[in-house]
């Protein structure tokens, strides 16, 4: 074959592939329009089911009815708009309805599916309608590879409360990046009681390699029966434990939480210092009004910085120690209270935050 | 002479066809990627992502020089993002017209002490301002430094661990902040993370915010919206896919602050701070093992406005390009390092030898098959013939940007639109294309040159409120 040739070749197979993809173009266009124009209206029918529903106008069968005229993906995508807003026996009674229907049982058969994203329709429709007999099938799909697939899982432990889901994900938790264990903590805020034994016990494990996540995620819950084990944790060895329960201590305001944040303050770690400074501002107790102050000549900027802010938390006598600061003989506590001194109100607040 | 034209041609027609080989397997990693990237953005609730604390807290910085005419709204679609914990950082880099000024009008700034250290050095700062009626804005004024050092000063005054970095001439679409962090929210451990940048020029646009994407009637801008598209949708999808996105907006770029300190934050000496940003966050976190990824994300839309006259394009395109071979010059000594892996041997190669030396081989590709067919060498059909397939290729490359789009997220609704983007896509490799071949062949000599400037950006505005579609 000649390079003319093939470039010929070449060229025709371009012309060719050009046309295909802009037929395509167009072709994806018209059924999408298609897709709507059919979607509309039987979304409008499953709207108005779930309203006359919601006002125990319809039963519940004109749900389910609406539901499986639709597309899977859309049905779903309609189960988790509606499930913030209708009341929860309500909620629950369709979900009880659901089970039983062939449509849900295939959603349900997706949840072994080799294919992540109908795991995640499946997770994403259990997440609001799962039922007692659904717990296996969702520690299934909160151990899921894919993080979309747990995260939409997650969801469903705002409204099912069961001690196995809930150990499967404290156990996982050490594992977790910050942001999803917010996510979590979030979720699991109706299953704190059965939460708050289990994370006594895990915290009594002190030589845990995955302590310090674990004290982290007890201050995202902010349960106060979790405030005698965090306390304890005041001197333990890491001192990246120690910062977390600098934290954590924040958000339990409590007499002996600030014995510990005392202790803390004058930690041999800088970052301890100043989150115990910090959460020593959070609870705003006169008694660490001297913790306080001395904090003014720590060494490091941020632990000045976050005693001078803290100090603006305690009223009258927190202001009357950043003035005397601010005319004294420490040249880092005079610089840092002249700065604190000098901002507004609502600075404060923001820079406090 | 006959056997050199001929070692010349044979020379080019190799590159083209490893080039292009490449840029098809780019194209093919790009489909899993924006399937698996549609699926996800569709599936996600965002309203039950804002009812927690797991997005994680951001600093915003908006470095602006001479942005009056944008300030105003922009910062206020800024302060009105769908999220949960952030602060907006305005920087005015010593602008000469009267930016601080609208900044001051807008939202009733006061003076403020600065309480934090300067951990990066930046031009000296004149004073920080907070809002009376915006309490996440701070505005920064200091002496002009260029657009690195304004990030950096921003990075100094940054209270949260994740920095972004947004054009002061950029629109951020409401939720965009919140499918930024996905791969957040998927325990990734993101170094950087990038959206898509689009075109506003022709939109609908009203309160800072895109009511309705419309392509550009005119040539000029109307083009960008096929360039931006080819160059995000299937270039940096198929980056990801391949482990080696070097680029992350410096329109619209979300970073680990952590890092960025760690490097000594951005490079003020470059002129492509983004891309050299990129880079030597590659550098360090290899050299230290640090398991990160550099992520790109399709569906957090940004909406920038680009140049409509060919001496702002001009400069632009030619300040982009000399960034690139100077950026890559300075970190040649990563080039086919096993250490730095993909970034070493596949994407820091395919920047040089793909996109930096390109304008020179299409130029002497150019040039040769002038000679041989005024010489008699090359058969006049044949270089024809070389030229349709090398043009259509470029365009079976903008088309596939085109159907991604269609396919992914259909902003362009309008059958107008689409007309357009499928027009501008022919009509690219005819002259434009030529054109940008230019502009970027001047950048190696003002390279040579070694020119720290950066091209005037003329700014026209975003649409005041309730005025129709600019074109």
């Amino acid at each position: 074959m000649t390079a003319r040739q093939l470039l010929l070749i070449v060229a025709l197979i371009q012309g060719v592939l050009l046309v295909a993809l802009m037929g395509l173009i167009l072709v994806n266009r018209w059924v999408q329009a298609r897709k709507r124009a059919h979607l509309q209206p039987r979304r409008a029918v499953l709207d108005a089911a779930m309203r006359g529903w919601a006002m125990s106008e319809t039963n519940p069968d004109l749900v389910v009815r609406a539901l499986e005229a639709l597309p899977r993906a859309a049905a779903v995508e309609s189960l988790v708009a509606w499930a913030s807003r209708l009341p929860g026996e309500r909620w629950r009674a369709l979900a009880i309805d659901l089970s039983h229907r062939p449509w849900a049982a295939r959603l349900r058969a997706a949840t072994r599916s080799r294919q992540w994203w109908k795991r995640l329709e499946a997770a994403r429709f259990l997440s609001v309608v799962s039922t007692p007999d659904d717990l296996q099938i969702l520690a299934r799909l909160l151990q899921d590879p894919h993080p979309a697939v747990h995260i939409a899982a997650a969801a469903a432990l705002e409204r099912t409360v069961d001690p196995g889901l809930v150990k499967l994900v404290l156990q996982r938790v050490p594992d977790m990046a910050s942001p999803v264990q917010a996510y979590y903590a979030a979720v699991l805020r109706n299953s704190h009681a059965i939460a708050v034994p289990m994370l006594i016990d895990r915290l009594s494990q002190v030589y845990d390699a995955g302590l310090s996540r674990m004290v982290e995620f007890v201050g995202r819950l902010g349960d106060a029966g979790l405030r005698e084990p965090v306390t304890a944790l005041a001197e333990h060895r890491s001192a990246e434990v120690r910062v977390q329960v600098a934290r954590a201590l924040g958000v339990f305001p409590h007499p002996r939480s600030v014995v510990a944040l005392g202790l803390l303050a004058t930690d041999s770690a800088w970052e301890v210092r100043a989150q115990a400074v910090r959460s020593l501002g959070r609870i705003a107790d006169p008694t660490s009004l001297e913790t306080l102050r001395a904090r003014l000549r720590d060494a490091e900027w941020w632990v000045r910085l976050r005693a001078a802010l803290a100090l603006t938390r305690l009223g009258a006598p927190g202001r009357d120690a950043l003035l005397a600061a601010e005319v004294g003989a420490q040249a880092d506590a005079r610089f840092v209270s002249r700065l604190i001194l000098g901002l507004s109100n609502q600075a404060l607040g923001e820079f406090a935050a | 002479m006959s056997g050199l034209l001929h070692f010349v041609d044979s020379s080019i027609v190799v590159y083209f066809v490893i080039l292009n080989s490449f840029y098809a397997l780019l194209l093919l990693l790009a489909i899993p990627e924006i399937w698996e990237e549609t699926r996800l953005s569709e599936d996600e609730d965002l309203s039950r992502l804002l009812q927690t604390d797991a997005p994680p807290p951001i600093s915003i910085l908006v470095p602006a020089f001479n942005e009056s005419a944008n300030i105003q709204a922009s910062v206020t679609a800024i302060l009105t993002l769908d999220y949960r914990t952030y602060e907006v950082i305005v920087i005015n880099d010593g602008s000469k017209d009267d930016t601080m000024d609208r900044l001051q009008d807008a939202f009733d700034l006061y003076e403020v002490p600065r309480i934090y250290p300067e951990v990066l050095t930046t031009q000296p700062i004149r004073a920080l301002y907070r809002s009376r009626t915006r309490p996440r804005l701070l505005v920064i004024d200091k002496e002009n430094g260029g657009k690195a050092d304004s990030l950096n000063a921003g990075i100094n005054a940054s209270r949260w661990p994740l920095v972004i970095a947004v054009d002061a001439d950029t629109l951020i679409e409401p939720d965009a902040m919140l499918r930024l962090i996905r791969p957040f929210l998927f325990g990734q451990r993101v170094a950087a993370v990038g959206g898509t940048v689009r075109v506003a020029n022709g939109a609908v646009i009203r309160d800072g915010r895109v009511l309705e994407p419309r392509v550009a009637p005119r040539f000029l801008p109307g083009v960008q919206v096929v360039e931006y598209l080819r160059s995000f949708l299937y270039g940096r999808l198929g980056w990801n896919r391949m482990g080696g996105n070097l680029i992350i907006s410096g329109a619209f770029g979300l970073f680990r602050k952590e890092y960025l300190l760690d490097i000594g934050g951005y490079k003020t000496s470059s002129i492509v701070e983004d891309f050299d940003i990129v880079v030597r966050l590659h550098r360090r976190l290899r050299d230290r093992r640090v398991p990160y990824v550099v992520r790109f994300v399709p569906d957090p839309v940004a909406w920038t406005e680009v140049p409509e006259s060919l001496a702002v394009l001009g400069r632009q395109r030619e300040r982009w390009h000399r960034g690139l071979i100077l950026t890559l010059w300075l970190y040649r000594s990563m080039l086919f390092r096993p250490r730095y892996g993909r970034i070493g041997f596949i994407a820091m190669p395919f920047f040089l030898f793909g996109e930096m030396i390109a304008p020179v081989v299409e130029l002497v590709g150019y040039v040769v098959t002038a000679i041989g067919m005024w010489q008699g060498f090359l058969n006049l059909s044949f270089a024809l013939l070389f030229l349709l397939v090398a043009w259509g290729y470029g365009m079976l490359l903008s088309i596939w940007g085109i159907v991604l789009e269609e396919v992914g997220f259909r902003r362009y609704s309008r059958w107008s639109d689409l007309g357009r983007l499928l027009f501008y896509a022919t009509l690219e490799n005819f002259g434009y294309r030529q054109l940008t071949v230019w502009f970027r062949l001047r950048a190696f000599w003002s390279a040579i040159r070694y020119r720290h400037v950066w091209g005037r950006m003329v700014r026209t505005g975003f649409a005041p409120a309730g005025s129709g579609p600019r074109s």
